[in-house]
C-alpha cells in the first residue's frame, strides 16, 4: 500500500503542473481533478494504516542529496490526512465555482495543489529532511495564496508579510528542535530519533520540546504566537483559508504529539503543564477576540486560535496523565484531541467556506455591513448556522461530543494525586466553561449580525446565491458536522487507534457504543442521538400545543410579526438594527483591561448653533493586544537596527572594498 | 641550474614582485605605474619559469611564457591605451596619502607573513618559503583599490591581487593547470576590455575618470 504515497504526490505535482500550464478554461477543473486523485489515494492509504494497523513505509535515495527521502505512515499521521483529505476535496470543489471570481490565475492554479499535497504528505514524512522539505513546501505555498488577492487589498500584503515572518521563524525553530535531536541520536529519520530517545540527557530532551512547541505552536495559532493568523486567514481567498484554517493549523498539534509523545515517548509533568497553559491562553485569548471582532473572517480566525487552544488543553492533559501513569485517562484525553481536530477542521472549514461565499456575493468582510443574508443566500446561511452551532459546541452537532469527551477527561483527572496536575485540570475547567460561553456570544452575533435581521447596505440588499460548486463544497462539510455529531463511532474508533499507537497503550475501548457512547473503565455516557430526537420531539411538541391553542382571541391578534433580529420592531431604517460592534460593546466593557480598545469619539455640531450636533462617529477598534506590546516594539527594534545597518551603504565603491579588506585583515589577524 | 642559483632567481623574482606593488603605491603618474605593473608581470613569468625549469616541467614553463607575455606586455598595454584617453593623469588625491599608504603596506606585509606562517612551516621547500610575498601583493593590491580614486589605479589593484594569487598558486602547488591561468588570465583582460568602455562612458559623461562620480547610483 506505500504505493499510495508515491501516487500523491505523482498526482500532486500533476495538479500543481496542470494548474499552471492548462489555458484559462480547463485551469482549475483540471488542477481540481488531479487533486482529487492526490486525496483520493491518501485517503485510501490512511484508512489502510488505520484498519490494518501496518504502518506503511517507503525509502528513496533520490530527491534529496544525502538523505534521500523517508515516509512512514502511521495511524497518528493518518487521523490527520483524512482530515486534510476531506477539507481539501471540498474546498477544491468549492475552488471551481469561486475561480470566476478570483484565484484563477497560473501562480495560484499551481500553488493550491502543491499546498494541499503538501499538506497530505507532511503527516507521512518518516525522516527531518523528508519532513522540513514539506513542511516548507507548504508554507511557500500558503504564502503564495494569501497573496493571490495582493492586486485588490492592500492589506493582503502586509497579512502575507507577518505570515512569512511567522511561519519562518516557527520553522527555524522547528529545525533546531529536529536537529538537536538528530545530531543526538545519530540518525536524521524518525525511527532513529525514537529509539535513542530515551538516552538522551533530560536538557537536551527538553530544549528540543521547547522549541517544538515555539515552532509547531506558532503553526497552531497558539497565543502568543497567533499574530499571523487572524491576518491571513481573513486576507487569503475564500478556498485557501478553508485549507489553511481546517487543515494546516492542524500539523501544528501533530508535530507538537509527534515530537513530544512519538520521538521522545513522553516527558515529566511539567512539558504538559506549559502546553495545557498555552492552551488554556489562546482558547480564551481567541475566544475573547472573536466575540469582539466585527470582521467575519477575523472571528473565524480567532475562534480558529481558540479552537486550537482546546486541542492544546487536550493534549497536555493527555500527556500529564501518561507522566502520572493514568493510562485510561490519558487515552481519553488524546482520543479528544484528535477528536476536536477532526470537528474543527469540517467546521471551520464550512464556515471559512461560507464567509468566502458572502465575501464573493458582498464583496465586504464586515459584518456592520451585512444582514439579511440568510433570506437572500439560503444555502450558504444554513451551512453557516450549522457551523456556528458546532462551534459553540451545542448537541447534535459535531464540535459538542469533542468538548463532552474533553470535559470528561478533565473530570475524571481531577482525582489525580499531583497536586500540579489537579490544579491546572481546576483552571482548564474553568478556562473551558468561559471560552464556551465567550464562543457561543461570537457566533451569535455572526450569524445574528450577518445572516439575519435586515440588510444594512446596498451591497447585502443585492446579494444572492453563489455558484452551485460553492454551495455543494460548503454543504458537504456541513453536513458532516451533523454526520459526526449524531454518530461519532464513525471516526471513534480510528481516533482511538492512533491514541493508542502515540501513547504505546495497551488495546482497549475507551469508547465505546453506536448509539449510546460509554466510557470504558469510567462514569460517562452520551447519546447522541437520543438527544437529537429528544430535540426534535421538543420542538415538535411545542408546535402542536402552539397550533392547539391557536384561536381568534386578543392576545393572539395582536401578535406582530417581523424578522428575527430587528428588535421586534418596525424599523424606520436598517441602521436602527445592533451592529456587529454595539452588540459586542457590553462583552468589551468586561475585557476593557485585557483588551484595551482604542475608542474615539466623534462629535461634529451643526454649523448655525454649537448645541445642535449633526454627526456623532463611535470608533473603536480592537487591535490585538500582544501585537501592539509585543511585536510592535519588536519590530520597531529592528526597523531602527535596519536604519542604522542603511548607513553603511553609501554607494562608494572604496567603502565597499575598504569593508572587505577589513574583513579579509580581521580574519587573518583572528586566525594568525 | 645549481641550488644556490635556482634558490637566488626565485628570491629575487618574488622580491620584485612585492616590490613592484609597492611601487604602484608610491607613484603618483599613471604611466608609471602601468611600467611598474609590466616590471610586475615579467618577474611573476620568471618565478613561475624558473620553477618549470628546476623541476623539468614543460606545462609550467609554457605558463611562464604566456604569463611575461599576457601580463608583462599585453595587459598592460592595454590599460596604457586606457590612459591615453586621458593624457598625463596623475592620480592626484587619493584616500590617504602616499607615505601613509606606504606604512599601512608595511603593516600589511607583516601581517601577510604572520598569516602565513604556519603554512611556510608545512611546505618548507624554498618557495615555501616564498608564499607571503604573494599573500602580501594580494594585501596590497587589495589596500590600492580601496585608496586609489582613478579607475584605471582601481583596475591596477585588481591585477596586483590576481599577480597576488598567482604567486601564491605557483609557489605553494608548483603550478596551477594551464586551463585555470589561462582563464584566470581571459577574466583579467575581459575587465579591462570592459574598463576600457566604461573608461570612456565616463570621460565622456564627466570629463573625468574618478570613481567617485559614480556614487549617484546606489539607490
Amino acid at each position: 500500500m506505500s504505493v499510495t504515497l508515491t501516487l500523491t504526490a505523482i498526482f500532486g505535482l500533476a495538479a500543481a503542473i496542470a494548474g499552471g500550464a492548462l489555458p484559462r478554461g480547463s485551469r482549475v477543473g483540471g488542477a481540481v481533478a488531479l487533486t482529487w486523485g492526490a486525496c483520493a489515494s491518501a485517503l485510501v492509504g490512511a484508512v489502510s494504516v488505520l484498519h490494518g494497523g501496518h504502518p506503511l513505509a517507503l525509502h528513496s535515495s533520490q530527491i534529496i542529496p544525502f538523505t534521500g527521502v523517508t515516509m512512514v505512515l502511521n495511524p497518528l499521521g493518518a487521523v490527520f490526512i483524512i482530515a486534510t483529505a476531506v477539507v481539501a476535496v471540498a474546498s477544491t470543489l468549492y475552488w471551481i465555482g469561486y475561480a470566476s471570481h478570483g484565484l484563477s490565475t497560473r501562480t495560484a492554479s499551481a500553488a493550491l495543489p502543491l499546498f494541499v499535497t503538501s499538506m497530505l504528505l507532511v503527516p507521512a514524512a518518516g525522516g527531518v529532511s523528508t519532513f522540513l522539505l514539506l513542511w516548507e513546501l507548504m508554507a511557500l505555498s500558503s504564502l503564495v495564496l494569501v497573496l493571490s488577492e495582493q492586486s485588490r487589498r492592500e492589506e493582503a500584503r502586509s497579512a502575507a508579510q507577518w505570515y512569512a515572518a511567522m511561519t519562518h521563524s516557527g520553522a527555524a525553530a522547528i529545525l533546531f528542535a529536529l536537529v538537536l535531536l538528530s545530531a543526538h541520536a545519530g540518525g536524521q529519520t524518525f525511527a532513529d530519533i525514537a529509539s535513542h530517545a530515551h538516552h538522551l540527557s533530560a536538557p537536551v530532551r527538553a530544549a528540543a520540546f521547547l522549541l517544538a512547541v515555539v515552532g509547531f505552536g506558532s503553526k497552531a495559532g497558539a497565543v502568543p504566537f497567533h499574530v499571523w493568523l487572524p491576518k491571513a486567514h481573513a486576507e487569503a481567498p475564500g478556498p485557501a483559508s478553508a485549507l489553511m484554517s481546517g487543515a494546516m493549523v492542524n500539523l501544528g498539534i501533530y508535530g507538537i504529539v509527534l515530537v513530544g509523545n512519538e520521538l521522545l515517548g513522553g516527558g515529566p509533568v511539567w512539558w504538559w503543564l506549559v502546553v495545557v497553559a498555552l492552551g488554556i491562553v489562546s482558547a480564551l485569548f481567541g475566544a475573547l477576540y472573536a466575540a469582539t471582532s466585527s470582521d467575519l473572517k477575523r472571528l473565524l480566525a480567532y475562534s480558529t486560535a481558540d479552537n486550537m487552544g482546546l486541542v492544546l488543553i487536550a493534549v497536555g492533559v493527555s500527556g500529564l496523565f501518561a507522566a502520572t501513569g493514568h493510562q485510561t485517562t490519558a487515552s481519553l484525553a488524546m482520543v479528544a484531541a484528535l477528536l476536536l481536530m477532526v470537528n474543527h477542521a469540517v467546521f471551520k472549514g464550512a464556515l471559512f467556506l461560507a464567509a468566502g461565499s458572502v465575501q464573493i456575493a458582498t464583496g465586504t468582510r464586515d459584518l456592520d455591513q451585512l444582514g439579511g443574508l440568510m433570506r437572500r443566500m439560503p444555502v450558504t446561511g444554513a451551512v453557516f448556522l450549522v457551523g456556528a452551532l458546532s462551534v459553540s459546541a451545542l448537541p447534535p452537532f459535531n464540535g459538542f461530543v469533542g468538548e463532552w469527551l474533553l470535559f470528561q477527561s478533565l473530570l475524571h483527572g481531577l482525582a489525580a494525586t499531583n497536586t500540579a496536575v489537579v490544579i491546572a485540570l481546576a483552571i482548564g475547567v474553568a478556562a473551558l466553561a468561559l471560552t464556551g460561553g465567550l464562543t457561543v456570544a461570537a457566533f451569535v452575533k455572526a450569524t445574528g449580525i450577518g445572516f439575519l435581521g435586515r440588510p444594512r447596505s446596498s451591497e447585502a440588499v443585492a446579494a444572492h446565491e453563489v455558484p452551485t460548486t460553492m454551495r455543494l463544497g460548503s454543504v458537504v462539510l456541513g453536513s458532516l458536522c451533523v454526520v459526526l455529531g449524531l454518530v461519532p463511532m464513525v471516526v471513534l474508533p480510528s481516533l482511538e487507534r492512533a491514541a493508542r499507537s502515540v501513547l504505546r497503550a495497551a488495546p482497549s475501548a475507551s469508547v465505546d457504543g453506536w448509539v449510546t457512547l460509554h466510557l470504558t473503565g469510567l462514569r460517562g455516557v452520551l447519546a447522541p442521538v437520543l438527544l437529537f430526537a429528544g430535540l426534535v420531539g421538543t420542538a415538535l411538541v411545542v408546535a402542536m400545543l402552539r397550533r392547539a391553542s391557536h384561536r381568534p382571541s386578543h392576545a393572539w391578534s395582536a401578535l406582530r410579526r417581523t424578522e428575527p433580529w430587528v428588535s421586534g420592531r418596525e424599523l424606520q431604517t436598517a441602521r436602527m438594527q445592533y451592529t456587529a460592534t454595539s452588540f459586542a460593546e457590553p462583552l468589551q466593557r468586561v475585557f476593557d483591561d485585557v483588551i484595551r480598545p482604542s475608542r474615539d469619539l466623534d462629535v461634529s455640531h451643526a454649523t448655525e448653533s454649537r448645541y445642535y450636533i449633526e454627526r456623532v462617529a463611535y470608533r473603536i477598534s480592537s487591535d490585538d493586544i500582544i501585537e501592539r506590546v509585543f511585536y510592535r516594539p519588536l519590530i520597531r527594534t529592528m526597523r531602527r537596527w535596519g536604519q542604522q545597518a542603511r548607513s553603511l551603504q553609501n554607494g562608494s565603491v572604496h567603502r565597499y572594498l575598504a569593508y572587505g579588506l577589513v574583513a579579509l585583515v580581521v580574519i587573518l589577524v583572528v586566525i594568525a | 641550474m645549481s641550488a644556490s642559483t635556482y634558490a637566488n632567481v626565485l628570491e629575487l623574482a618574488a622580491g620584485l614582485v612585492i616590490v613592484c606593488a609597492v611601487v604602484t603605491l608610491w607613484r603618483r603618474s599613471l604611466s608609471a605605474i602601468v611600467k611598474t605593473l609590466a616590471v610586475q608581470g615579467i618577474a611573476l613569468g620568471v618565478v613561475a619559469l624558473t620553477l618549470g625549469l628546476h623541476q623539468h616541467d614543460d606545462v609550467l614553463i609554457t605558463v611562464g611564457c604566456l604569463v611575461i607575455c599576457s601580463k608583462g606586455a599585453l595587459i598592460p598595454t592595454l590599460l596604457g591605451r586606457v590612459l591615453a584617453s586621458e593624457p598625463k593623469s596623475r592620480e592626484t588625491s587619493p584616500l590617504v596619502n602616499v607615505p601613509a599608504s606606504l606604512v599601512g603596506a608595511g603593516a600589511l606585509i607583516f601581517l601577510a607573513y604572520g598569516a602565513t606562517a604556519p603554512v611556510v612551516d608545512l611546505v618548507g621547500t624554498t618557495p615555501g618559503r616564498l608564499i607571503p610575498l604573494g599573500f602580501a601583493t594580494l594585501l596590497v593590491g587589495f589596500f590600492a583599490m580601496v585608496v586609489r580614486r582613478k579607475a584605471a589605479s582601481q583596475i591596477v589593484g585588481l591585477l596586483l591581487v590576481d599577480n597576488g594569487i598567482a604567486l601564491v598558486a605557483f609557489l605553494a602547488t608548483a603550478g596551477v593547470p594551464l586551463l585555470v591561468e589561462l582563464g584566470a588570465t581571459l577574466d583579467v583582460l575581459l575587465v579591462i576590455v570592459v574598463l576600457r568602455a566604461l573608461a570612456g562612458q565616463l570621460w565622456s559623461r564627466f570629463g573625468v575618470l574618478d570613481l567617485d562620480q559614480l556614487r549617484e547610483l546606489h539607490d
